[in-house]
Order: structure tokens, then C-alpha cells, then sequence
């Protein structure tokens, strides 16, 4: 599904915490349409990087372009850009004194400026596609973490994203809750969304990532097509880091 | 028995029936009404306000630049402030300095009164909603923000909805508080519900009755108050199920 056009791309992107230099420098370009998965052993800045691609951690140097315009710079308005990049957490960090379908229509009602109707009917059929349109009257709490996390991934979809970020979307699931999160993500994978993925899901990796990324020590270790990442590492860590995860 | 009755009935007339006495306490209990509504509406107002220059504060104060760095750094300084000078006096001090020293040219007993105790409650409102707002899980205020939301939208139409029903038992506390405090407002020439139970004292010299009707009053004030609370709360806790 990958095109040609890059739909964000990443200059020597650095992040420090105080003293500690979390990203080193890492330049990437991704596609649009392309699945970039993202993996790494804990503390190695996956996370960090992903969640400086929206900016809610704002990197310390370098740039990050998207749909060409330079988001690093403070004076675009980044809460226009950030309706663009959904964004799936661990923990799902559904609103809980809200109902499930008030989740889904909050930024398209307030910040898309759509009628209440036309919001709750896309909210509708998006919750029909992951199986959950019977809970839309459901709080956050009554639902079981498999089931939230649809619905967070379908609250980021309401706003019409053009790429998801999802970040360790099974980490805090029950195992037999995480299949039913992996399958719409392929789903979507296979309606041509761009998606970029930080997980330990070895499997979703080989099966639909476009290109897997191992980033360590805040750099990128080694990235390529699932068959090369998988079958012929190259960089030792990362040998290392596979002979434990598979 | 009968004697003590008897006796009850001509205190009764005494304090409350003869020369419409009562009416002073209806008059008082309508000022209490008046100073407290209104001082808990401006202390809600003042105590968000500040509450939110403080957290912001605290937890993205480090990430500004520039003008608004400055700007919130001013502004921090001035919540800060404004917690410490109030928190710090009493609050008949605060209400006879608003009264014979700021205000000391107009004669508006009530709207001072009004000013000062919704001034005092806004700086325990504050520190209340703060907590609150801390007590939110981070990730609510990061969901927020990666959807669009803007940080006051964010504030708005997230965190602040939950921090409320966080700290709503604290709230209660103090507007319970708040209610009673007004009764030294006679300090300042308001006939309120505590100075008219006294002027009745002052003028039959017999103190049980009205001082216990008084008490009574405020009492019932107070049941009613957190009845409502109760019911607030129940009412915001339909989405935990």
C-alpha cells in the first residue's frame, strides 16, 4: 500500500530528559500509506520517539515535517496538525465520565465543528466496524480493556486521521484480549492507513508491517522489510534483542 | 412540667413574638443568604482561576517559552501570593480591612462582605481544585491534547469535569464552612442572621432562645446544603457503574 508521497519526515531528531540523551539523532521518512513498526527494548527511546512525532513530547533539536510543514516550529499552530495524527496509548486514556460514543463525538462535534447527528452517525458506523456499536451508550468503565482499546483506536479514527500513532497498543491487555485490537489494526493496515506502531507483537510486525524499525540507545539500530529484519539482522544488538523476543 | 411550658411560651412571645422580632432573624437569615450565595459563586470563579494558573504551572511551566513563559511566571507569582496573604490572616481581619480600609468611602456593607469572605474561599477553593486537577490521570490531559483540543479546550471538557467530581466532598466542606463563617459579618455593621439573634439578646436580655434558634437555622442550612451535595454526587458518579 506504501506510495511515493512522504508524509512525514524526521531530521536528526534529538530529545534530552535533564542530563539524559534519550534520542541521539534519528532521520527517517515515512510514507504515506506505509506501516512502520517500531521495536526496541524497554528504555530505548521507541516510545519517546513516537510520541515526539505529535509533539506531546517536544524534542529538544532536529525537525519533524509533516505533510511538509515543519511542526518543530513554534509558531505554527500545532493543535491543527495533532487533528491529523490520531494517537492510541498503553493505558487506551478513554475519558470515563463520558459515554462511549460521547468519547467519538467530542472532537469532531467541538473541533471539526460537525452537528451532533452527522458525528454520532460516522461514530456510529465506526463502532459498527469494530463491533461494539451495542456499547455505545456504555461508560468507559464497563467495557473490558480489549473492547476499550477499539474503541480508542475508532475515537482517533473519528477525527479523520491521516496517520496513526499507536503506541504499545496490547502492552497492558489480558492475552486473550490482544488479538481482537491486533485484528482491527490489520484491518486498517489493509484499508491503506498510514501507521506508525511501537510493540512487542513480533507477529503483527512480520505479518504487516511495510518496514520494521529497531531503534537503541536513542538511535536506529537497524530498519528494513520484515523478511530482512527477520531472517538476517545484521546489527548485533538486535540479534541479541531477537534471540529474546521470538 | 406545665410551669416549665408556660414558661417556654412567654420566653417564645418575649424573644420572637412581641414586636415582630422574628422578622429580624427572617431579615439577618436573608442577608446570610445573600453574602454566602454570592461569595461561593466568587470564590468557584476566583478558585479555578487560580487553580488552573498553578498547575499549569507545575506541570508545563518548564516546556514554555518566551512571552508566555513570562507571562505565567508573573502570573504564578501572583496566585501564590494571594494564597499566602489570605490563607495567612483571619478572616475577620481580612473583612474589617476590605471594610474600614479599602472600601472605607463606600457604605455597602453587604457587597464588601460579599467581596471579602468570596476572596477568602477562593484561596481554599484553589488549593481544592488543584488537587483535583493533579489527581487526574496524566494521560487524560494527553489524550486530549493528541485529538486537537487546545490546553484550556483540554482543561474545559476533560480534566476539569473529573477533577470536580474528585474533590466535590472537599468542595462541600468548604462551602460549609464559607455559610458559617459570614456570621462575624456583624463585625462590619451587617445586620446578618448571627447579629440579629444578638440584637434580640441585647434587647429582652434572655439568650437561650434566640441563640438557639440562630444555631437552629444554620443548622438546617447546612443538612439542606449537603443534601444537595449528596445528590450532585450521585448524579456525577453514573459513568463508574
Amino acid at each position: 500500500m506504501t506510495t511515493d508521497e512522504i508524509l512525514i519526515k524526521v531530521e536528526d531528531l534529538k530529545m534530552d530528559f535533564g542530563p539524559v540523551k534519550v534520542l541521539k539523532g534519528i532521520s527517517t521518512q515515512i510514507k504515506k500509506g506505509e506501516v512502520l513498526v517500531i521495536v526496541g527494548a524497554s528504555g530505548s527511546g521507541k516510545s519517546t520517539f513516537l510520541r515526539t512525532l505529535n509533539l506531546l513530547e517536544e524534542p529538544t533539536g532536529g525537525h519533524i515535517f509533516f505533510e511538509g510543514v515543519d511542526i518543530t516550529d513554534e509558531k505554527i499552530d500545532i493543535n491543527l496538525h495533532r487533528q491529523k495524527m490520531g494517537t492510541v496509548f498503553q493505558q487506551f486514556n478513554l475519558f470515563p465520565h463520558m459515554s462511549i460514543l460521547y468519547n467519538m463525538t467530542l472532537g469532531p462535534i467541538k473541533l471539526l465543528k460537525k452537528s451532533k447527528a452527522e458525528a454520532e452517525a460516522e461514530a456510529m458506523e465506526l463502532l459498527k466496524r469494530v463491533g461494539l456499536a451495542d456499547r455505545a451508550k456504555a461508560y468507559p468503565s464497563q467495557l473490558s480493556g480489549g473492547q476499550k482499546q477499539r474503541v480508542a483506536i475508532v475515537r482517533a479514527l473519528a477525527m479523520h486521521p491521516d496517520v496513526m500513532l499507536f503506541d504499545e497498543p496490547t502492552s497492558a491487555l489480558d492475552p486473550e484480549m490482544v488479538g481482537e485490537v491486533l485484528d482491527v489494526m490489520k484491518n486498517l493496515a489493509k484499508d491503506g492507513m498510514t501507521m506508525v506502531v511501537v510493540t512487542h507483537e513480533m507477529g503483527f510486525a512480520r505479518e504487516v508491517a511495510d518496514r520494521v524499525m529497531f531503534i537503541c540507545d536513542g538511535v536506529i539500530g537497524e530498519e528494513g522489510t520484515p523478511q530482512e529484519f527477520f531472517a538476517s539482522p545484521k546489527n548485533p544488538r538486535l540479534k541479541d534483542f531477537l534471540s529474546k523476543v521470538l | 412540667m406545665s410551669a416549665w411550658l408556660e414558661d417556654f411560651k412567654s420566653e417564645f412571645y418575649l424573644n420572637f413574638i412581641k414586636g415582630d422580632k422574628w422578622l429580624w432573624l427572617v431579615d439577618g437569615l436573608k442577608a446570610t443568604l445573600k453574602i454566602a450565595f454570592f461569595a461561593v459563586i466568587l470564590g468557584i470563579v476566583i478558585g479555578v482561576l487560580v487553580a488552573v494558573i498553578r498547575s499549569s504551572w507545575d506541570q508545563n511551566g518548564k516546556k514554555l517559552r518566551g512571552g508566555a513563559k513570562f507571562i505565567m511566571r508573573i502570573l504564578n507569582f501572583i496566585a501564590k501570593t494571594y494564597l499566602t496573604v489570605i490563607r495567612g490572616t483571619p478572616v475577620v481581619v481580612q473583612l474589617m480591612i476590605m471594610y474600614y480600609v479599602i472600601f472605607a468611602s463606600s457604605t455597602n456593607a453587604i457587597l464588601i462582605a460579599t467581596m471579602a469572605f468570596g476572596i477568602n474561599s477562593g484561596a481554599y477553593v484553589a488549593e481544592i481544585f488543584r488537587s483535583g486537577i493533579m489527581s487526574v490521570d496524566k494521560g487524560q490531559f494527553e489524550a486530549g491534547r493528541s485529538l486537537g483540543f487546545n490546553y484550556i479546550q483540554t482543561m474545559w471538557y476533560i480534566v476539569i469535569p473529573q477533577a470536580l467530581k474528585n474533590v466535590l466532598p472537599a468542595l462541600a466542606n468548604e462551602f460549609i464552612t464559607l455559610l458559617k463563617e459570614t456570621s462575624v459579618a456583624g463585625y462590619v455593621t451587617i445586620t446578618d442572621l448571627t447579629r440579629a439573634g444578638d440584637l434580640i439578646r441585647g434587647k429582652t436580655f434572655s439568650a437561650f432562645m434566640p441563640l438557639i434558634a440562630v444555631a437552629l437555622i444554620y443548622l438546617v442550612m447546612v443538612v439542606i446544603l449537603t443534601w444537595l451535595v449528596g445528590i450532585l454526587e450521585r448524579k456525577l458518579r453514573t459513568s463508574d457503574h
